[in-house]
Order: structure tokens, then C-alpha cells, then sequence
């Protein structure tokens, strides 16, 4: 299983150059083809390179065709981006997208056909009615899970209450993590939200999937974002320093939870988290900031137990005590961009943005959410319940 | 939307799945449903360990409040699934009841 990602490792020299995003948002007056337009240049101009240098598009999206009718991204984007005749691509992987798209990225440049190639997370939700929306993300689960008329807030609230058995995992434990991250997103100026809330407002929010509130989960939302990456050879004619992708690991299980071992744990997050602190060569407590998937307050507590950074059992109460807060060295930053939760979760473009945050944390320009002298970053971006679950680790 | 090659094609499954009883392991109760479901809410989704081994996530009918709890038991039984389509078809599967009163 290791195999392929070990032998990479001694070539994985992959840098990016370039990124951008867009707020995130209802961004009713907004197409995907602008919101595109808008990163991709973005990313281009940070980078100092021109559209003839793109050897390359991937594209991370999951709803373009249930929600938009329209699919062939690839092409869609190359076209309106001026890549004429690039290789371009559309990743599908729900959630998880758009780290997938930056996953065959990276791949793409390590086997040597492209030199420098752009990475696209595009998600437009807010045109559409949430019943409609809430039906095309549940084609991310299982057959069963759809007869059964669930949702992804009720998955994710039915591994809420498994935790909380196990573990005494309390409903202010779960608020804490949407006041953590509302707060995180109240420093980002590209955060959907923009205002701190109270825990007193979390439980009382009103009730989507119980125990799951309203301000339980992130919010639909529109937005993009980009990276250009490029070989090391390529990177070598530059000035500007580089943040290095040092490692990028996908792992899968089951759609369906019913078909899981545990529900305590998202296996994929711990397998694709110890092959990629493998193949980095460091450990968890060599990371200085960590954007995770918190789709749902409770998926931040598996995420941190699942990448090893707290014993089972133990996230809960150490985020209650300020440790993954701004400001509080030496714990490791969770989420400074606000998550899923707080900065809002366009669907593919959340794996590209957590990693547009991690290098705007990594060049020390991330203004009042700055993480003061971080050097590593991990990014962690899980498609469905943990059908699949991308790791990347990156460093100046 | 529902196709009716699919719903026949799965009849073999709903068949092999009724009548077979279980117990809650987790479960929560959705307030804002999908599209179809609309009709319906609120309603439990429970996730049954069968006694016979496998996992199942199905919704719950014929529940009260003393039932939301971890292990009640419950059995398998075939109901409408969801609201039936404008050309009539209408799907039925597996849904899971209490099995005590």
C-alpha cells in the first residue's frame, strides 16, 4: 500500500509558487467562471508566470453537474482561463476534491510530463435550494444511507453520539470548536463569517440533526481557490522562496459508516496522516499550524484524535482550554482560517483553500491570524464521512 | 429521478433484509431533510448492529421519544421510502420499528 509513495518520496520536490482565493460566501452575483477567473490570475500573478507556462489544469469539484448540468471542467476552465491546449482535468472526490486535484498535481509534475501546473477548488451551492443541495452532497454516502433519507449533518450527528458514549464528549465540548473557529474566521478577511460567537448561541441554535445545531455545521457556501506548483528545476531560476509540498497521501474506506470497524475513528484521516509523517520524515509535533476537516464541530475532535495530535478522548478537553487557539504557543494553531465552520466550505474548493492558507501562514503574510514563526503546516481534507482522506504536509 | 430498473434490480436486497431484528447502536433525528423526504420529517435515522451480524442505517417509523435511546431493539420491515415520482413509480425499502410497546 506504502510502496509507490515511499519510492516517490527521494523525487517528491514539488514547490508552489502561487496562490490565491476568493472570499467565501453567498456570492449571489458571482460565476463560477469569474470566481475561477479571479484565483487562477491570482495565483498566476503571486507566482510572476504566465498562462503558456501552465502545462497542466486540475480541477477540484464535486456538484457542477447535479446542482449545474454542466460537466467536462477540465476543458470548461482551460478554455476560459486561456490554457489553449493543456492537459486539463476534473477531480471528483466530494469533499475531498479539491486536495485530490492537487494530489494528481503534484503526482503530475513528479513524473516529469509537466513542469508547472495550476490546481483549481471551484464550488458554486447558493444558487440552488438547500433541499436540492443537501440531496446532491448525500450522492457523496452510500445507497443505504440515501434510502434512509439521512444527511451529512446526520451522519456526522450519529458519530457524534457514538463519541459521546465513549468518551462523555459533552454538547458545549462540540460548541467549543464552532467558538474556536468563528473566532479564527472573525481574523480572516476571506472568511464567510465574520463575527465571534458565543457558545450561549451554538446551543441554542436551532436544531439540523440532533445533537447537531445549526452553528454545529459549515455553512453553504460559493468560492474558489488556487495554487500554480512547479519542479525544483524549474523552481531553482527563481528568487522567491518556495513552500514545499513534502508530502501528499490519500487513503480510502467505506462510503456507508455501516460498513466501519469503528466509529470513533475516521481510519482513512489516521492512515493517510502516518504515511505522510512518514514520508515528510517528522512527527505530529514537528507541525506548527494544522487546517483540518471540521465539516462539523465533531469532525474537528476526530480529526485531532485521528492525526495523532491528542489521545482518544483528549481533544475536547484540551481545545476547551485554549491549546489549538491563536496566540497559545507552543500547542500546535487548529484551523487559524476559520475551517470549514467559520471561513464556509464551497465544497472543492476547501482542500485547495486550506492550502492557500498554509502558505500565506508559511511566507509569514497572514496579517492578524499570523501563526507566529510557523515553518510546517498540515492540511487535512476528507471526502463524505471519511470515504476518503488527503493529507498534505508543507514547509519553507 | 427514481429509475425503475434500479428499484426492480434491488428488490432481491429488501427481500433478503426484512424481518430481521437488531439493536440501536447510534442514531440521530433529521430536521431538515433532503428533497424527497420533505413529507416525512422530523424523523429518526438509526444505526442497527443486526443480530445476525451486519450493519444497517435505516430510518425509523413508528417511534416514540422513550425509543431514542442506544439499544432498543428493533426489527426490519419494508415501507415507502420516499415521495413517489411524477411518472408514478413509487420505491419502497427497508425501514426499521421498535420492537417493543
Amino acid at each position: 500500500m506504502t510502496t509507490n509513495s515511499e519510492i516517490s518520496l527521494p523525487g517528491m520536490k514539488v514547490s508552489i509558487i502561487g496562490a490565491s482565493t476568493t472570499t467565501f460566501g453567498e456570492l449571489w452575483d458571482v460565476s463560477p467562471r469569474a470566481l475561477a477567473r479571479e484565483v487562477v490570475i491570482g495565483a498566476m500573478k503571486d507566482a510572476g508566470i504566465m498562462p503558456q507556462d501552465i502545462g497542466a489544469l486540475f480541477v477540484g469539484n464535486m456538484l457542477s453537474g447535479m446542482l449545474g448540468s454542466q460537466e467536462h471542467l477540465g476543458a470548461f476552465f482551460a478554455e476560459e482561463l486561456g490554457f489553449h491546449g493543456a492537459a486539463a482535468f476534473k477531480i471528483e472526490g466530494a469533499c475531498a476534491s479539491g486536495s485530490l486535484a492537487l494530489h494528481n498535481a503534484v503526482n503530475a509534475i513528479i513524473s516529469g510530463q509537466y513542469e508547472t501546473v495550476a490546481v483549481l477548488g471551484v464550488e458554486k451551492m447558493t444558487d440552488h435550494r438547500p433541499e436540492d443541495v443537501a440531496t446532491a452532497l448525500m450522492g457523496a454516502g452510500s445507497s443505504q444511507e440515501r434510502a434512509a433519507g439521512c444527511t451529512f449533518p446526520g451522519l456526522y450527528a450519529i458519530l457524534a453520539r457514538v463519541h459521546m458514549q465513549e468518551y462523555g464528549t459533552t454538547r458545549e465540548d462540540l460548541a467549543a470548536v464552532a467558538v474556536k473557529n468563528h473566532f479564527h474566521a472573525s481574523l480572516n478577511p476571506h472568511s464567510q463569517f465574520k463575527k465571534p460567537i458565543t457558545m450561549e448561541a451554538v446551543l441554542r441554535s436551532h436544531a439540523v440533526a440532533d445533537p447537531l445545531t445549526l452553528l454545529d455545521c459549515s455553512p453553504i457556501s460559493d468560492g474558489a481557490a488556487a495554487l500554480v506548483l512547479t519542479s525544483d528545476k524549474r523552481q531553482a531560476t527563481r528568487d522567491k522562496k518556495p513552500i514545499s509540498i513534502i508530502a501528499s497521501c490519500v487513503s480510502t474506506d467505506s462510503l456507508g459508516l455501516a460498513q466501519r470497524d469503528s466509529l470513533t475513528e475516521l481510519k482513512a484521516t489516521k492512515d493517510a496522516a502516518t504515511r505522510a509523517y512518514k514520508i515528510a520524515a517528522l512527527s505530529v509535533k514537528d507541525i506548527d499550524l494544522i487546517e483540518l476537516h471540521d465539516c462539523f464541530t465533531i469532525a474537528e475532535l476526530l480529526a485531532l484524535e485521528d492525526l495523532g495530535v491528542t489521545k482518544k478522548g483528549d481533544a475536547a478537553g484540551l481545545l476547551r482550554r485554549g491549546a489549538f487557539t491563536l496566540g497559545r504557543a507552543p500547542h500546535v494553531v487548529v484551523n487559524p482560517s476559520g475551517g470549514l465552520k467559520g471561513c464556509g466550505h464551497p465544497i472543492g474548493a476547501t482542500g485547495v483553500k486550506q492550502v492557500v492558507e498554509i502558505v500565506e501562514q508559511l511566507r509569514g503574510a497572514a496579517g492578524a491570524r499570523q501563526v507566529s514563526g510557523a515553518r510546517v503546516g498540515l492540511a487535512h481534507n476528507v471526502g463524505g464521512t471519511g470515504a476518503t482522506a488527503v493529507v498534505h504536509i508543507l514547509a519553507r | 429521478m427514481i429509475s425503475p430498473v434500479k428499484l426492480w434490480r434491488n428488490q432481491k436486497k429488501i427481500a433478503e433484509l426484512v424481518g430481521k431484528t437488531g439493536v440501536v447502536i447510534s442514531f440521530t433525528v433529521i430536521r431538515v431533510p433532503p428533497a424527497d423526504f420533505t413529507d416525512q420529517a422530523p424523523y429518526p435515522v438509526a444505526l442497527v448492529q443486526l443480530d445476525r451480524g451486519e450493519r444497517i442505517t435505516a430510518q425509523m417509523v413508528d417511534w416514540e421519544e422513550k425509543h431514542l435511546v442506544i439499544g432498543t431493539p428493533v426489527i426490519t420491515i419494508v415501507r415507502r421510502v420516499m415521495s413517489p415520482s411524477t411518472d408514478g413509480v413509487i420505491p419502497y425499502g427497508i425501514k426499521v420499528k421498535p420492537l417493543e410497546k
